[in-house]
């Protein structure tokens, strides 16, 4: 009876598992990160491990969304529900052409760094 | 980059997100004018630092939902696709745009946001006019969720497909753009053309926030546009002042809250309309104090 809705209770909570662990695991980096960040600019003025963790939780914390929407596309295939298959690959592309507008762009904010 | 500078960026990200957290929205829309406003930070800075946080914020809250069967992933996806393209169309337009612009438009979302807090969220339950083609059967959209109050399964349909999309790439745009998770285009989209409860509507809105947020970070990241020393702080006050306003919301009485919640978008909107302009009422009222 539930089979045409649209709820898949198996992978919703998988994606409830993987975006708490997730979350949790960007957080405790950047908490670590930003102690050794703190101990390292107060003994030798700058910060080169305490920065680079950081860094790995905020990595961490953009390709987490990313990575839930791998997962789907897994559940998809498997599900032979090519529709979705297709629409997820869309979202897919889209980031990753985000992604390269990145590299081959710059933001104004190195020639407009004066403005406030 | 100072160690107290980051202590102020961590104080005052969980005060924000404790805030928005206890009034069952995120605080992401008040990093962005604080940063600048009080922090002195460039907007584009700014924005980068502030998609960090939503992320942070909406992947800890999204999971809740998830297990509490609130969202409609399928509805999710298919928006995203809007979202993401809207998101990317924002990445290649922020260095164009002029500042002034920038401010301009994020005076706008909050006055609209305190706009529409005026009146509390209502829920539109069966759709009845679902358009001239039923997109939402097509893509099997339609599904319920259970509802604790009433306890039962709630059923409904989905409806406006388009209209949705187009709302939704408005959504995406504005979130690259100002780094926030654009509530204002998506509780009309979700709301008035999908026609979801507002449950699913507030569930399937937060959990669409990271990968919207995704798809523009990952570009600033790549273009090196996100400072880990001020985004790691500002990320981890967030997810704490979240945790902490989630706690809040069944203790304090909303009415005054939400009054507040109004004033404090108001006023910062005042002041980025003045940043428009070019005049900075924070430093003039600083240079009278000496």
């Amino acid at each position: 009876m539930t089979s045409d809705l649209a709820r898949h209770p198996q992978l919703q909570r998988l994606l409830a598992k993987v975006l708490n662990g997730g979350t949790w695991l960007g957080t405790t980096a950047i908490a670590l990160g930003l102690v050794i960040a703190l101990i390292e600019l107060q003994q030798a003025g700058l910060t080169t491990t305490g920065k680079r963790l950081v860094t790995i939780g905020i990595t961490l914390f953009i390709f987490l969304p990313i990575f839930r929407v791998m997962l789907m596309l897994i559940f998809f295939i498997r599900d032979r529900d090519y529709q979705f298959c297709i629409i997820t690959i869309l979202v897919l592309v889209i980031i990753a052409m985000g992604a390269t507008l990145g590299i081959y762009t710059t933001s104004g904010m190195h020639h407009l760094s004066f403005m406030n | 980059m100072d160690t107290g500078f980051c202590a102020w960026l961590f104080a005052i990200s969980i005060a924000t997100s404790t805030l928005g957290g206890a009034l069952g929205m995120a605080g992401g829309i008040f990093i962005v004018p604080v940063l600048t406003i009080f922090g002195k930070v460039n907007i584009h800075t700014a924005v980068a630092v502030s998609l960090v946080s939503i992320i942070a914020s909406s992947s800890s809250s999204a999971s809740q939902f998830l297990k509490g069967g609130l969202t409609n992933i399928r509805v999710a996806i298919v928006l995203e696709t809007a979202t993401t393209l809207g998101a990317v169309t924002g990445v290649l337009l922020t260095g164009i745009l002029p500042v002034q612009s920038l401010f301009l438009l994020f005076a706008l979302v909050l006055f609209v946001s305190a706009w529409q807090m005026r009146v509390k969220p209502h829920g539109v339950i069966a759709a009845t006019d679902i358009g001239a083609r039923d997109w939402g059967r097509t893509l099997s959209l339609h599904s319920s969720y259970p509802d604790q109050p009433l306890g039962r399964d709630v059923f409904y349909h989905v409806g406006r497909v388009p209209l949705g999309l187009t709302l939704m790439y408005g959504a995406g745009f504005i979130s690259a753009l100002l780094g926030i998770g654009s509530g204002v285009l998506k509780i009309p989209a979700m709301d008035m053309a999908l026609r979801l409860p507002i449950k699913v509507a507030s569930a399937t809105s937060n959990f669409m926030i990271g990968v919207t947020a995704a798809a523009s970070g990952v570009a600033y990241l790549v273009r090196g546009d996100i400072d880990p020393l001020m985004a790691g702080p500002v990320a981890l006050g967030s997810v704490l002042g979240a945790l902490i306003g989630a706690r809040l919301l069944t203790l304090i009485s909303g009415e005054k809250l939400r009054l507040f919640f109004i004033t404090v978008l108001i006023l910062l909107g005042a002041q980025m309309l003045l940043s428009a302009l070019g005049i900075d009422l924070v430093a003039a009222v600083k240079k009278h104090d000496f």
